[in-house]
């Protein structure tokens, strides 16, 4: 049996200590031991996007970070995004577009729209289509994913 | 299974050296998503996050920029000092993936992993670059085209691990182009073409073209190219040296792509790209 | 947004998806995200061979994991038979193993990844067999046989079956020799479509759960939690109460969850320790071991006069059932009824044969059948147009079927805006102003166009609402919302009926124990089928409540009506009302019981006229109610590399009536992009049985970057009086014509006229370009 070091990470906001083998994901750690389920495995290969979250304030595949390798790492989950039972304004901006269907790549969506608004604040549509490449949605056929974020941008679907 | 977090570069190389089943560990973009499916299962891995001097874009005195080889692709995509002639590697990283896997991926993980179809090894072998490799006996430094040695195989003996890139200043006035074929964005390339062109006037005065995921290793003529500088040009036969690279490559068939349509390909997008460049070059002028 | 639609109005609105809340944060439950105490977790071994027989197991060495709590292979399992149509499928291999990554036995241990340490330990001794690995190969003379039961099989329907053929259906119209005969132009293509995944981003899973009295709690991944039950009690030979089904939130089925996919497996083990038991498959094994679209072979040719009439059509098809039945008879008859297309071809003869082979097994995906044929028979409609020099909309109107048509083999049309859709298209699409120079070098343009129609009802269904004390209403309909909205859309229908807000309707989650039967979300069918029978379960509702406020208000029930807002009113006297709330209290604690709407149907719309048509091996006798659409894109194809993108879309639909426009649009778009992957880059491919590329970095499907921004979706409503407030269904018809327009436009584009999918840039380069000479490799 390996050593199973205690990893502190931050959470959310919160400090978090798990002892976890050197070879468990990101995702693994968030959704079984932290009840986390809002990233989810749909490739475990860091291609579909479901298990996007901010790790120190970059969008990364949960699914391709090995927990042990993060500590001290500031990780932000949809979750996270707006607590409280307020919403973020990517959001906000779903709930306006009606772009969401069965939400199973939702909350990876959120995380790198977030990040593409905070690092270009006035995208263009092409510029909002190049940033969530990396995020595949099999229900909507993006345009109303891209019209959310367009219309965030605008400064529209302010938080509720 | 152990991951271990050294503090500095002779630390890593010493943990690689003692423990030869371990691995290091850069993004993680490639080799957790093999450990992912089991194809590896490494027996400890030795992550080089915390390694000092491994990230990150400088300049050196003669002009050269070193990118070290924790260097995300989302960096080397952005950097404009990558620019002439050396665009073509920001431009290869920016078609990397997607965003996201940008923030993860580095140069240094993804030259070792060696994937023939990758966007690095073209653009490298196309601009001449070296690679610094560490090892328990030290540094060395060799060229990008002795690095790629065949499928998912590079120089590195065990225990060595790839450190820096290094890109010699472009010729001046040169002008980059990058043409990656691939299913959808993002893909790995089906073909993919490196090209650099300086010209003074209208002659051609610089001509490199690396042609990649047509074989275990990158396609390059220098000969070939030497004997087309100084044409003029708009006479310059380019499709000679497409059809030429086309002759010598070894493409297989893949889910991707037919061998036959590679080679089809190569020469139709080698005269793309050099079109390109001299749209770039006369716009420059 | 909606500021035009009356605030009282739910049918009609955008409103958001009820439980849209959860999803936006991360709340949502799905299956992997459910876990229940003392769980086990499973993992499956699968079969190495195409087809081989089971000679026997050792699985000493599994068993003595530390941390494995059973192994069960073929011989620990009952040896029901499942299937929709055919009873075929055990519920884990015995006796022998059909397709590479069959499920041959099963592990549950602690955690995931000791089950699938312990289940590579597992030993199957097996002796090799012949395996079919393509249709023709089982159509040959003496072919191995993939199942030497079928003709012992119970069938569902009168199937025509012999050796490797399941089924073969032949549906005809007039006579096709005196067409062709009258034809000026024939137009002969033979056109290929591969298997296609479906990807939902939620891979299949479940989690049983057996209690004291040995009844098992069941959650999966599904599309109908009525097939589950139907298909776990067949196949484990379990008495139906003694199983409940229900569902958690669903990342998308497309068709890949309507049937049985880990949940025998799941259930088995559940039962046999004891313990809660979960298993949810990786990416890999969702795409090899749970189903694909159904590959064709289509032989078609169409014959027009000279003016243009459409006067003939032949098609002769080859499925590719794989391994198991599964939904594959209906789609190969489906298909069948829709390869007439919507035009009035007066002679039709409509042929196809469907073939097991040693692959993983084929089964429902959105269009069901559809869209193979559709990428035919609109290719077909386009050359006409090119050969005739017309404009292929307007070859397209002279033949469109209208008004009351009939549809192929006779059923008469209650609702049909087909025409309208067309004509929206083309103005949407300016179609008469486009222009093919391609303002990007090196970038050919071209537009394509094509139609599409698809059903809306069949099967059984129904929908009990209940008026809760407060004068709030529960709906339950055992409907399954797999994402594309449902439980909206049919509480705006209850709410609308009721004329009470959308928010005090609460949709109860479909549950094998008290939810009335539903056949299953698929087909386009819920918001027609489940639909009509919300709103004449609310009937009844309304009925009942007026009844009771007749008494309370001391008048007729035929003189009140219905108020926004919840209230039962005197027509014409507007102070003379009662809030609902009052009547229910009434009939809770007074008089009448409490009031509750009931409403069971099956679609019986007869689909032939023996009269007309000629019909053989049919699976279905009713199904029908045909929603309509069109579709123009404009495609740019890389003259240097034959790639080819769509930059934009135009798309009219005739839905009957939009319950919720946006979900139309959401629909659409999706369909749309899901048709595209299918055009240009989808392609699961096997090398011997084996899926070669599993995993999504081989198997490719669209991003952001490569689905047009640039779509429009135009509604047309034509109501189908049977319908819920006109509705007709709309969940598939998006996809139908996606692969014909695009390779109309790469027509348009380079004169390349491609009949394989996808079309992938090599096979259009290699169409674009003359044959190769050596020349070009010196």
């Amino acid at each position: 049996m390996s050593d199973r070091p205690a990893i502190t990470l931050t959470v959310n906001g919160k400090d978090c200590t798990v002892a976890v083998d050197g070879a468990e994901t990101l995702l693994e750690t968030l959704r079984d031991r932290l009840s986390l389920t809002g990233a989810k495995r749909g490739c475990n290969q860091g291609v579909c996007g479901a298990c996007t979250v901010m790790i120190d304030g970059r969008p990364m595949r949960s699914c391709l970070s090995l927990t042990a390798n993060c500590t001290g790492s500031d990780i932000v989950t949809v979750e996270g995004i707006a607590p409280n039972g307020s919403l973020g304004r990517m959001q906000a901006a779903l709930e306006e577009t009606g772009a969401v269907q069965c939400g199973f790549c939702t909350s990876g969506m959120i995380v790198t729209a977030e990040a593409l608004l905070r690092d270009n604040p006035h995208p263009s549509a092409a510029d909002v289509q190049a940033g969530l490449s990396g995020n595949l949605c099999r229900c909507s056929g993006y345009r109303m994913i891209v019209e959310a974020v367009l219309l965030a941008a605008a400064g529209g679907g302010e938080s509720a | 299974m152990n991951l271990h977090r050294p503090t500095d570069l002779a630390d890593a190389i010493r943990l690689l050296a003692e423990m030869p089943e371990a691995r290091p560990l850069a993004g993680g973009a490639s080799l957790v998503a093999m450990m992912n499916a089991r194809i590896v299962e490494p027996a400890a891995l030795v992550s080089l996050a915390r390694v000092p001097g491994l990230a990150g874009i400088t300049e050196e005195q003669d002009g050269a920029l070193r990118i070290g080889a924790m260097t995300r692709h989302r960096e080397t995509a952005s950097d404009m000092r990558l620019t002439g002639g050396r665009s073509i590697l920001r431009r290869a990283a920016s078609r990397i993936a997607n965003p996201v896997v940008r923030n993860m991926g580095t140069i240094g993980g993804s030259i070792a992993l060696a994937d023939p179809a990758a966007d690095y090894p073209a653009a490298l072998v196309c601009l001449d670059a070296g690679i610094e490799i560490a090892g328990a006996s030290g540094t060395r430094r060799i060229a990008a085209k002795d690095f790629f040695t065949g499928w998912y195989e590079t120089a590195l003996q065990p225990g060595e691990m790839a450190v820096a890139v290094h890109l010699p200043p472009a010729p001046a006035g040169s002008v980059g182009a990058y043409r990656k074929l691939a299913r959808i964005a993002g893909d790995f390339a089906i073909v993919s073409v490196a090209l650099m062109l300086g010209a003074e006037g209208d002659r051609c005065t610089t001509l490199r073209v690396a042609v990649g995921a047509c074989g275990p290793a990158p396609l390059r003529l220098p000969e070939f190219e030497a004997k087309l500088v100084g044409r003029p040009l708009d006479a310059l036969d380019i499709g000679a040296l497409g059809r030429a690279l086309a002759w010598i490559a070894d493409p297989v068939d893949d889910v991707r792509a037919s061998a036959a349509y590679r080679r089809r390909v190569v020469p139709r997008l080698v005269t793309d790209a050099y079109e390109r460049a001299r749209r770039k070059h006369e716009a420059r002028r | 947004m909606d500021d035009a639609i009356d605030p009282n109005r739910s049918v009609g609105r955008s409103a958001n998806r009820l439980e849209l809340r959860e999803k936006l944060t991360g709340q949502a439950k799905y299956i992997a995200d459910l876990s229940r105490p003392n769980m086990l977790h499973a993992a499956i071994l699968g079969s190495p061979h195409a087809h081989a027989r089971i000679l026997g197991y050792d699985t000493k060495a599994a068993k003595a994991v530390p941390g494995v709590h059973a192994v069960l292979t073929g011989d620990d399992f009952p040896d029901g038979r499942m299937g929709a149509f055919v009873k075929d499928e055990p519920p884990i291999a015995q006796g022998k193993v059909r397709f590479i990554g069959e499920p041959v036995a099963v592990v549950a241990a602690d955690d995931e990844a000791t089950a699938r340490r312990a289940a590579q330990l597992i030993e199957v001794e097996y002796e090799e067999l012949v395996p079919v690995l393509t249709p023709e190969q089982g159509l040959a003379e003496g072919a191995p046989l993939v199942h030497e039961d079928l003709p012992n099989y119970f069938m569902v329907f009168d199937a025509i079956r012999y050796g490797n053929v399941l089924s073969e259906t032949t549906l005809s119209e007039g006579d096709v020799a005196k067409g062709f005969a009258e034809a000026d132009i024939v137009v002969e293509g033979e056109y290929e479509t591969p298997a296609q995944a479906h990807v939902a981003i939620e891979p299949c899973g479940a989690l049983a759960e057996i209690d004291e009295q040995g009844r098992v709690t069941l959650w999966s991944a599904n599309q109908s939690v009525f097939r589950v039950q139907a298909n776990v009690c067949e196949s484990l030979k379990l008495p139906m109460p003694k199983l409940r089904s229900l569902t958690p939130r669903i990342g998308g089925g497309f068709g890949n969850k309507m049937e049985a996919h880990v949940q025998p497996l799941v259930v088995q083990l559940a039962i046999v320790t004891r313990r809660p038991v979960k298993l949810i498959l990786s990416r890999e094994e969702d795409t090899e071991t749970v189903r694909v679209r159904h590959p064709f072979r289509i032989r078609m040719r169409t014959g027009a006069r000279k003016d243009g009439t459409l006067v003939a059509r032949e098609i002769d098809t080859i499925l590719d059932g794989g391994a198991y039945g599964d939904d594959s008879p209906g789609v190969l008859g489906y298909s069948l009824l829709m390869s007439r297309g919507p035009y009035n071809i007066p002679h039709v003869k409509a042929h196809g044969r469907l073939v097991y082979t040693n692959k993983l097994r084929s089964g429902a995906f959105r269009g069901f059948g559809n869209p193979q044929v559709s990428f035919a028979g609109e290719s077909q409609i386009d050359e006409i147009a090119r050969r005739l020099d017309m404009d292929p909309i307007e070859l397209r109107l002279r033949n469109a079927v209208r008004g009351e048509g009939p549809w192929f083999l006779g059923q008469k049309l209650a609702s049909n805006g087909f025409v309208e859709c067309l004509e929206t298209m083309r103005a949407a699409a300016h179609w008469d102003e486009r222009r093919n120079s391609s303002p990007t070098p090196g970038k050919k343009r071209g537009f394509g166009v094509a139609a599409a129609a698809h059903i809306s009802g069949l099967l059984g269904t129904g929908a009990i609402v209940r008026l809760l004390e407060d004068g709030s209403v529960v709906l339950n309909t055992g409907a399954v919302d797999i994402g594309q909205g449902s439980d909206t859309i049919l509480a705006q229908i209850c709410a609308e009926s009721l004329k009470i807000p959308l928010d005090r309707v609460a949709v109860a989650s479909p549950d094998t124990d008290g939810s009335p039967y539903n056949w299953g979300t698929t087909a386009s069918r819920v918001t027609f089928t489940t639909g009509r029978s919300v709103a004449l379960a609310a009937a009844e509702v309304a009925k009942q409540i007026k009844e009771l406020a007749a008494d309370m208000l001391e008048c007729a029930a035929d003189d009140l009506e219905l108020r926004d807002g919840g209230f039962v009113g005197i027509k014409g006297v507007p102070e003379k009302q009662l809030p609902l709330f009052l009547v229910s209290i009434q009939a809770h604690w007074r008089r009448g019981g409490p009031i509750v709407g009931h409403h069971t149907w099956v679609f019986d719309r007869p689909t032939v006229d023996p009269k007309r048509a000629v019909v053989s091996g049919l699976p279905f006798r009713q199904i029908g109610v045909y929603s309509f659409a069109a579709l123009a894109v404009e495609v740019e194809v890389d003259a240097v590399t034959g790639k080819t993108e769509v930059v934009k879309a135009w798309q009219s639909v005739d839905v009957g009536r939009a319950i919720n426009p946006r979900s139309v649009e959401g629909q659409m778009d999706g369909g749309f992009a899901q048709g595209l992957g299918f055009a240009l880059t989808e392609e699961i491919v096997f090398d011997n049985g084996r899926v070669v590329n599993p995993t999504l970095m081989d198997y490719k499907v669209p991003t952001a970057k490569d689905v047009p921004f640039h779509m429009q979706t135009i509604i047309v409503e034509s109501p189908e009086p049977d319908g819920p407030f006109g509705a007709k269904g709309v969940g598939e018809i998006g996809l139908v014509p996606v692969p014909a327009a695009v390779a109309n436009a790469i027509a348009d584009a380079t004169g390349a006229r491609l009949r394989k999918l996808p079309m992938t840039p090599e096979r259009v380069l290699t169409e674009m370009l003359p044959p190769e000479t050596d020349d070009d490799a010196a």
